[in-house]
């Protein structure tokens, strides 16, 4: 391993809109650092906590949710069903010891592709800073 | 299948270089070859082509590979072919999964170490996820045989034609009164020159009279549901108010319709009539009321055509105005003089300058149309009805009854009919004359009004020959006096002393009057007492002048006459000598928290007594029913408040038969609230006498008026009300005299003219009278349809550019700056100047500059180019050169000419003396009387000015302003920019992202018509290809219950979007079911379900959480 701390991001991407953006973002050849793994929902509302949490347990030092802006969700309102349920999700992790920075909700549109690249550049160097995420020690029960 | 039987095959695509070249594609092989489970991994030079689909056929069949990864594109591109090749070699396609490390790893990095770890972990992270992929089967299903074209333009129109040619039905869906769209705005079209309209309006006939169109125009969709193949679209049609198959477009209609609004088509350059068709070749033909709601007819109680009466009086026609009311209320004189009007507290006018003077214009109308005395009307119908109380409550129900055919008795126990009209209001105010002529004309017609008959018992009624009864009796009872004293000689009761006062019996009023309250019934007494003889008279009020309930003019003018106010003042004793009133003592009031009726409530600031040398005190503290006229009645009940209870929507009593209204009910005692009484009541009688439900369909208004946005018309200058001239001071303060005096015709005209048309239709009726075919109806109402759809096509088409935002150009500052637009109209012959290309003034301009790129290209307003700008400018600097001669100058960043002609057409022009100008205006500003242009000539490095008589503003294309709305209604996704968003910028270009929503033209990006043409055609083929297959292969990812899991919780039914899911009680313990039809396979229900009970198919729990596992893994 390298000196340098590179932050390990899983990326859940809603099929219609973000996963279309990040798509886009390749086809644009837009440059992004390569810390994030893409995995395809259908859409940001079937994106269960426990994904978010087992990505922690297993080695993620962030999580990035993206969904279709509000209004524009593909499914009509799933995208708002993860507006409600990552902020709760945040809040359970910081109580967990896990700084809710680690863990990201953006709507990124089909056309967004800078957007996306945009977004992953300012998530990795947040979570580079936050340094990673210590999965035996810290946090108030730790 | 168990784990151990697992054979995974992965193929590692180089792309060419497009993976291969930041990708280490042999080393991402190599692990994939470690990986659990992988029996064979490969890597080729493109995975997707014959060889690379063979190579993974073969393992299939040789090495029994049962699970397949190809490590390649994006899934969006490649899935469904690498799934077919899975098929072929006879294994489920739902075996497979793909890593996308071309559009997300090797075209976002440089970095080959890092970009190869990266594909390493997508492919680890796909192996271990399709190790849990199960086989499913796509649902086939059948396609409804229709199309939706969802646009009448030209885009539209020609996708409407291929579809229906090809022998499918099509329903093509409008929001204007006509199809045509842009185009038909279009003055020429660019290279050719042909007419724009000779070139669509046969198009648009053939689409009106195609076997296979449905034309429904002036609807929109309202909503999309189903599926690919199978939508339900629900269309809702608005009133045209016209019936379209019988009107024959003769446009007598529009010649009678008094009320003008800028017309849409010619850019508001010219004005149209609320009754009219947007332009001569419409399709349809027929004419379409544009009726919306005004403020004024709403907030009426009794829902007057308020604005069709003040329309026709600003026509003159006095008469007509007349009888438009008198079709609704028999009270005009009446109201025009009493009405509190709250009609004129919403008027829109308001936020000009002042509110229209409606009461006054209504007097106006009733005091000089033409005096024809109603004919009777024949009774029709057996049934007999009667009313108790000859008030305006009790006589509009009568005059409502009577119109319907009924045998109406009024009973009214005063000697005097009117109720509070007659009693209650001085002479000054409703002279006995005006008032009797109204209570005669409704005698006219056929009501009976019996004097002297006081009815005890309602119920008896309906044992004498009555099969209804309307009481409506009125609130002649004073308030409550709970003052020492009040018993003293000279202590009246206002209600007592205008009734009195109004019968003609003289009431013994002293010299020095006091009255309490601050209500018109206050004011009143006041002013009678003056007229009386008092020498001075004084009000006292314990709130403060703007809490009044009186009318404003009406405290204005007892000021006026000599009244005196005394606020925040209430009586705490009156004194007397012989038993007569001759002091009267008050006390300060101040003002505390809000009650609810919004004012402070009053309460006594203690010591601050004084007296105050007085004869007479009248108290105006309010009025009651006095239910002992009806005593006798039974079955219906009273309200704590001393009034009757009824259904308000009805005003049925507890017994059968018998209605109640007015201020008997307790409403808030104002004359036009109980003529709305009698009209309700009329309604509900009739329903009853016929045995028809007395609720049904019956509508109440529950708009506000503060809920309606109007949109005050540019230009509109501030005109004052027209003050109501009246008596001298002098003149009137001894006597009973009328006091206001009424409008002039003129004054009349004047004031109507200031009327804002809020609702466009003014309900004038005019065009009823002059329409032979008789085909306009007002009452028409909304429709809303289902069609069953297997494929929609939105051609939705575009915005322009509106140049105010750009201040720069002075648009709408300065004269003769017009925008491109604008310019076709001008130039039209169908347009408002005939087709003459002339400035403001009327001259013709000697020279005109053409901005290019107003609103594209510009990083303050939108960054694209709008493609057809430019064209367009060179064809209107042709048609300037061609109508005028003027010189043209044309200000440009780059000229874009790439089409069939395209550039042979910039040549003529530039032939035909048109200087072409590179820079972009800058500026456009007015120095003396002269319109300058300023830019940069960036050939010379200079700026320059360029004095211009005209400007035309070369207004970009932009997404329709409520593109968001519709995409949320067809569920499709926007670009940037609003516009509707491709499945794919080069392969499916008229694919929207959702299956069976195809898109034509510019609501997908700004082009020209023949692109449109194309595109639209291109998109109606797709349509074609779907509709001809017949049936359509339906992914089977939805959603899915493990029954034995379900708690029946419910928190799923409550987050589906498509109510999929329901309670299923066929066993006995009651679980969710998914309706697979139904469901769209989100899952939102699943990563809510607490029992992990559901799962959606090929994205399980299983399956993603294996894929973080792999992806992670070290």
């Amino acid at each position: 391993m390298s000196s340098k701390f590179e932050p390990r991001i899983v990326g859940f991407l809603c099929n219609w809109c973000s996963y279309s953006g990040a798509d886009l973002a390749g086809t644009s050849r837009v440059k992004y650092p390569p810390n994030i793994d893409i995995i395809r929902v259908m859409c940001s509302g079937r994106v269960d906590p426990q994904f978010v949490i087992k990505a922690f347990e297993k080695g993620a030092d962030g999580v990035l949710v993206c969904g279709c802006h509000p209004g524009d969700c593909h499914y009509a309102e799933g995208n708002y069903k993860a507006g409600r349920r990552i902020p709760l999700l945040k809040k359970m992790l910081s109580q967990l010891g896990i700084e809710e920075e680690r863990l990201r909700l953006e709507w990124v549109s089909a056309s967004e592709g800078e957007r996306f690249a945009a977004v992953v550049r300012d998530m990795t160097e947040q979570v580079r800073k936050l340094g990673p995420l210590n999965r035996n020690g810290g946090g108030e029960n730790g | 299948m168990s784990q151990s039987e697992t054979k995974v095959g992965v193929y590692v695509c180089q792309c060419g270089i497009n993976i291969a070249a930041t990708v280490d594609v042999e080393a991402v092989k190599d692990l994939a070859a470690t990986l659990p489970n992988v029996a064979v991994a490969r890597q080729y030079q493109f995975m997707c082509s014959e060889p690379g689909q063979e190579m993974i056929k073969k393992d299939i069949r040789e090495l029994g590979i049962n699970r397949v990864v190809v490590a390649s594109c994006s899934p969006r591109m490649h899935e469904p072919t690498f799934q077919a090749v899975l098929k072929d070699a006879g294994l489920n396609p739902y075996f497979f999964d793909m890593a996308n490390i071309r559009e997300h790893c090797s075209w976002v990095s440089t970095d080959r170490a890092q970009s190869t770890e990266k594909a390493q972990r997508l492919v680890r992270g796909a192996v271990a996820r399709v190790i849990w992929q199960e086989p499913l089967e796509a649902r086939e299903v059948p396609v409804t045989p229709s199309a939706l074209v969802v646009g009448g333009g030209i885009a539209g129109i020609q996708a409407a034609l291929n579809i229906a040619d090809a022998g499918y039905h099509v329903y093509m869906v409008e929001r204007d009164a006509s199809i045509g769209g842009r185009m038909a705005q279009l003055d020429k079209t660019f290279p050719t020159l042909d007419c724009s309209a000779c070139i669509l309006t046969p198009k648009m006939v053939l689409v009106g009279r195609h076997p296979n169109i449905t034309l429904l125009s002036y609807s929109e969709v309202a909503d999309v549901s189903g599926y690919v193949g199978n939508f339900k679209v629900k269309v809702k049609k608005k009133p045209r108010y016209v019936e379209k198959e019988k009107c024959t477009g003769c446009n007598e209609c529009a010649k009678v319709c008094p009320v003008e609004v800028p017309s849409e088509f010619d850019m508001a350059l010219s004005k149209r009539k609320a009754i009219y068709r947007p332009f001569a070749q419409a399709i349809p033909s027929a004419f379409t009321i544009d009726k919306k709601k005004s403020p004024c007819k709403i907030t009426c109680p009794a829902h007057i055509h308020v604005q069709g009466y003040i329309a026709l009086i600003a026509e003159g026609k006095f008469t007509e105005s007349l009888e438009l009311i008198k079709e609704q209320i028999p009270f005009a004189s009446v109201c025009g003089r009493v009405c509190t009007h709250p009609c004129e507290d919403e008027c829109k006018r308001r936020e000009v300058d002042e509110p229209i003077a409606i009461a006054a214009l209504k007097r106006f109308a009733a005091d000089n149309a033409e005096d024809k005395p109603p004919a009777p009307v024949a009774i029709t119908r057996k049934e007999k009805v009667a009313v108790i109380g000859s008030g305006p409550a009790g006589l509009t129900a009568a005059y409502d009854l009577v119109r319907m055919g009924y045998g109406v008795t009024v009973f009214e126990a005063m000697p005097m009919a009117g109720g509070m009209l007659a009693v209650g209001i001085p002479e000054y105010r409703l002279p006995k004359g005006i008032l009797n002529k109204e209570i005669d004309n409704i005698k006219k017609l056929g009501a009976e009004i019996k004097l002297n008959s006081r009815v005890d018992d309602a119920g008896s009624l309906l044992k004498s020959g009555y099969q209804a009864v309307f009481m409506a009796v009125g609130a002649h009872k004073g308030g409550n006096i709970d003052v020492p004293g009040k018993d003293l000689k000279g202590v009246y009761d206002a209600i007592d002393f205008l009734r009195e006062t109004n019968l003609g019996r003289r009431v013994a009023v002293g010299k020095k009057v006091a009255v309490i309250g601050g209500g018109n019934s206050a004011v009143d007494a006041a002013r009678v007492a003056q007229r009386e003889g008092a020498e001075s008279v004084q009000i006292f009020y314990r709130r403060q002048r703007k809490d009044m309930p009186a009318i404003a003019i009406e405290v204005a003018d007892a000021e006026a006459e000599g009244i005196k106010l005394n606020f925040l003042t209430t009586p705490t004793k009156i004194s007397g000598k012989q038993g007569k009133v001759t002091e009267l003592e008050c006390i300060h009031m101040e003002l505390k928290e809000l009650d609810r009726s919004g004012r402070g409530t009053p309460y006594p600031v203690k010591g601050s007594e004084f007296t105050t040398e007085i004869d007479t005190v009248i108290f105006a503290v309010g009025q009651n029913p006095d239910l002992s006229l009806i005593s006798g009645a039974k079955g219906y009940t009273v309200t704590r408040q001393g009034t009757v209870a009824v259904d308000q929507m009805t005003l049925e009593t507890g017994a059968k038969g018998i209605f109640a209204g007015g201020d008997m009910i307790g409403s808030a005692g104002t004359v036009i609230e109980a003529i709305a009484a009698g009209k309700r009541a009329a309604v509900s009688i009739d329903r009853f006498l016929q045995g028809h439900d007395l609720k049904e369909g019956r509508e109440e208004e529950t708009l506000k008026a503060s809920d309606i946005k109007v949109t005050i018309p540019e230009g509109t200058e501030k005109r004052p009300r027209m003050g109501m001239p009246e008596l001298a001071v002098e003149e009137r303060r001894s006597n009973f005299r009328e006091v206001a005096l009424g409008f002039t015709r003129e004054m009349a005209i004047a004031e109507a003219k200031r009327c804002l048309n809020c609702a466009v239709c003014s309900e004038c009726r005019l065009c009823e009278t002059v329409c032979l075919p008789k085909c306009i109806n007002h009452n028409m109402k909304e429709e809303v349809l289902e069609l069953d759809i297997g494929a929609i096509l939105l051609a939705t088409g575009h915005d322009f550019f509106h140049a105010p935002a750009l201040p720069q150009y002075n648009y709408g500052r300065f004269p003769n700056i017009i925008e491109s637009m604008e310019f076709e109209r001008l130039c039209s012959a169908s347009g408002p100047t005939g087709g003459k290309v002339t400035m403001v003034d009327g001259r013709v301009p000697e020279s005109v500059a053409i901005i290019h790129c107003v609103g594209s290209r510009d990083s303050h307003a939108n960054s694209y180019c709008s493609r057809v700008c430019c064209m367009h400018a060179m064809k209107q600097a042709h048609l300037v050169k061609e109508k005028t001669g003027a010189q043209v100058y044309e200000l440009y960043i780059d000229i874009r000419a790439s089409g069939k002609g395209y550039e042979e057409f910039y040549e003529r022009v530039q032939r035909e003396g048109v200087l072409f100008i590179r820079g972009r205006g800058a500026e456009v500003v007015l120095q003396g009387n002269q319109l300058v242009v300023k830019a940069e000539e960036t050939g010379l490095g200079r700026p320059i000015t360029l004095p211009v008589d005209m400007v035309i503003l070369s207004t970009g294309m932009i997404a329709r302003k409520d593109s968001a709305t519709v995409a949320n209604v067809f569920h499709i996704t926007r670009d940037q920019h609003g516009f509707f968003m491709e499945s794919h910028p080069k392969l499916r270009p008229f694919h929207s992202n959702t299956d069976g929503i195809f898109l034509g033209g510019t609501c997908q990006a700004p082009r020209d018509i023949p692109d449109t043409v194309a595109h639209a055609s291109a998109a109606a083929a797709e349509v074609l290809s779907l509709l001809a297959r017949g049936k359509v292969t339906i992914e089977p990812l939805t959603a899915q219950i493990n029954p034995d899991r379900c708690s029946a919780c419910r928190v799923c039914i409550s987050l589906c979007p498509y109510q999929a899911i329901s309670l299923d009680g066929k066993d006995e313990k009651k679980v969710a079911e998914v309706n697979e039809v139904l469901c769209k396979g989100c899952g939102v229900c699943v990563a809510a379900c607490p029992a992990g009970a559901i799962t959606t198919k090929h994205f399980t729990d299983q399956q993603i959480l294996a894929q973080i596992e792999g992806v992670l893994a070290r």
